[in-house]
């Protein structure tokens, strides 16, 4: 049960990794996310079936999720809209596509065919299936964050980044942001992609509505996340993503295992995951202002120590 | 360096609101030359850096830089021979990241690789320059520039505009935002870069004494058109009551810029 957890969150800070991308860094609020991770998984759970290797599955819906995240970008910069609208419009189309990709059909199980999480077990057989399931999940995650941290790194990482905080100064230093707009919904999406993918073989089917209610779930583990410790240092931001996505889902866990105790329902778990943010949100509001009236405080004392300074020199003279 | 050919820019054409901001303007700026720029408020100063720097397009006439039709050049590329500053000391850095990431974005124009080039030489490189700024930025290189002040900031727009070399300077009252005492260290910086790496300047300023204390040339503008165009020669002689005197006998009205006055 509790590796079961570890292995749902675990899936999860994949696609939490690319909503921070989106979110976070590039500072552009994408709802390509909802259909991305429903087509990650429509392609991956297509390419198994039709006897493509696994990694080659994973990579294809990498890739798939990747294109979404360049048409959202490329909506955005050539028609000039707000990003949150290219995103809903690449979102939409996507549900189509995705219907498409899967045969006509709103979902396909993947039964008696071989997934990365039923080979996990042969490949780690010194521990039990469950453990092994989690081991290899683990060691994907690891990967994927090991890539992002390296990215952000790089000089055009860098650049990625400078974007989200501010456009201008990319401009002036002869960078053509849509470049790097298109080049970071990429991203974004082909890590969204990955994890559904990844969500398909474990749970042994993809479902074009697998998608619905990503992004909210992935900015409350990102705001959970950003509770646990403050940093500008990319390893450490992305370290606290995957705790926060593991948190995120011990708590949906719990709320559906114990939540029958107060009336609660699976249905339930959109509101509360919404009241997540919306009360992480008024924590972060309160803690913000609070460090600047200390800081206020403290730069008040300053000057009056500095004064009281002043005066004693001024005293000292007269003498 | 810039020659500017009847240059205009009409905002809003073809509507209720159209407004000439620019009208049929001509400017040639030497190689090396300083030149300051005053005018009232709306007078079209900004304008014509954003039409010289490519933030929109313009209406009719053409601009060289450094040789070159750019005219319809994207902003981007026309930043590899420009750099410019603003008013507004956020405008230059990004704030969510660390003074080293700023940098490393600033060091050269163009596109970025997938190369990690932050490594000790580069730290130490960027120590000895932030140690030209004697702010104590070179002991903060990992603190994000968010938490540095406005001066600090501007000051360090500055010295990451010159980091990359570029021909020429585009200073949008750069120090209006600040507080005397970092103006006049943000200002002196602006004269050390100027000297060391012999950039062609054009500098909009709303402190006259400023426009006449700094530079080699001085240009008045209002209503979208240069009125005044003085010489080093002409400049030397200069008060500030004579060039708000030059401004009514053209006009004939007052200069309008409470922010001239106030600074007399």
């Amino acid at each position: 049960m509790l590796e079961g957890i570890f292995v749902d969150g675990l899936i999860f800070s994949i696609m939490v990794l690319g909503v921070l991308i989106s979110y976070r860094i590039l500072d552009f609020a994408d709802l390509t996310c909802d259909g991305s991770f429903a087509t990650g998984a429509a392609v991956a759970t297509v390419a198994i079936i039709n006897g493509s290797s696994l990694p080659v599955a994973l990579l294809l819906a990498a890739v798939g999720g990747a294109v979404a995240g360049a048409v959202t970008a490329t909506i955005h910069n050539e028609l000039k809209v707000p990003g949150l609208l290219a995103g809903i419009l690449t979102m939409t189309m996507l549900y189509s596509i995705n219907i498409r990709i899967l045969g006509g059909k709103a979902n396909i199980p993947l039964l008696r065919i071989d997934t990365l999480y039923t080979k996990f077990p042969t490949l780690f057989s010194f521990v039990s299936t469950s453990w092994a399931q989690l081991l290899g999940t683990l060691i994907i995650v690891l990967i994927m964050k090991i890539t992002v941290d390296l990215f952000f790194r790089t000089d055009l990482g860098i650049s990625v980044g400078a974007m989200g905080s501010n456009e201008q100064m990319v401009v002036s230093m002869g960078i053509d942001p849509k470049i790097l707009k298109v080049i970071g919904m990429a991203f974004s999406n082909a890590l969204i992609a990955l994890s559904g993918g990844l969500l398909a073989q474990y749970q042994g089917f993809a479902d074009a509505n697998l998608g619905q209610g990503m992004v909210v779930q992935g900015l409350a583990a990102i705001m959970i996340g950003e509770f646990l410790f403050d940093s500008n240092r990319i390893s450490l931001i992305t370290l606290r993503v995957i705790f926060g996505a593991i948190i995120y889902k011990a708590l949906m866990f719990f709320g559906r295992y114990y939540g029958y105790h107060i009336n609660l329902t699976p249905s339930d778990l959109k509101l509360l995951t919404g009241i997540l943010v919306v009360v992480s949100l008024i924590i972060a509001q309160t803690r913000s202002a609070a460090s600047s009236a200390d800081a206020r405080k403290k730069a008040l004392k300053r000057n009056k120590q500095r004064r009281a300074e002043l005066l004693k020199e001024a005293n000292d003279v007269k003498h | 360096m810039l020659n500017i050919e009847h240059m205009s820019k009409v905002f809003y054409p073809g509507t209720v609101n159209e407004k000439t901001a620019i009208e049929y303007l001509n400017l040639h700026v030497n190689e090396g030359d300083f030149v300051t720029i005053v005018g009232s408020n709306g007078s079209g100063k900004s304008t014509l850096f954003n039409l010289i720097g490519g933030t929109y397009p313009v209406t009719g006439g053409n601009i060289f830089l450094d040789g070159k039709d750019v005219t319809h050049t994207a902003e981007h590329k026309r930043a590899f021979t420009l750099g410019r500053i603003f008013q507004d000391p956020t405008w230059g850095t990004a704030a969510k990241m660390s003074i080293e990431d700023n940098m490393i974005t600033a060091l050269s124009k163009g596109m970025k690789g997938l190369k990690i080039s932050l490594n000790a030489s580069k730290r130490a490189l960027f120590k000895e320059e932030l140690k030209k700024l004697s702010m104590g930025l070179e002991d903060r290189l990992k603190d994000n520039v968010g938490l540095l002040s406005g001066g600090q900031r501007q000051a360090l727009t500055l010295l990451m505009t010159v980091l990359s070399r570029p021909k020429m300077l585009l200073l949008d009252e750069h120090t209006a935002a600040l507080d005397p005492r970092n103006a006049q260290i943000v200002m002196d910086l602006t004269m050390q870069f100027i000297t060391e790496y012999k950039l062609t300047t054009l500098m909009i300023t709303h402190n006259m004494q400023h426009a006449i204390d700094f530079g080699n040339r001085l240009i008045m503008m209002d209503e979208g058109e240069i009125i005044v165009d003085l010489s080093n020669d002409q400049k030397k002689t200069l008060t500030v009551p004579r060039l708000v005197e030059m401004f009514k006998s053209i006009k004939q009205q007052e200069y309008a810029s409470d922010e001239a006055l106030l600074t007399l």
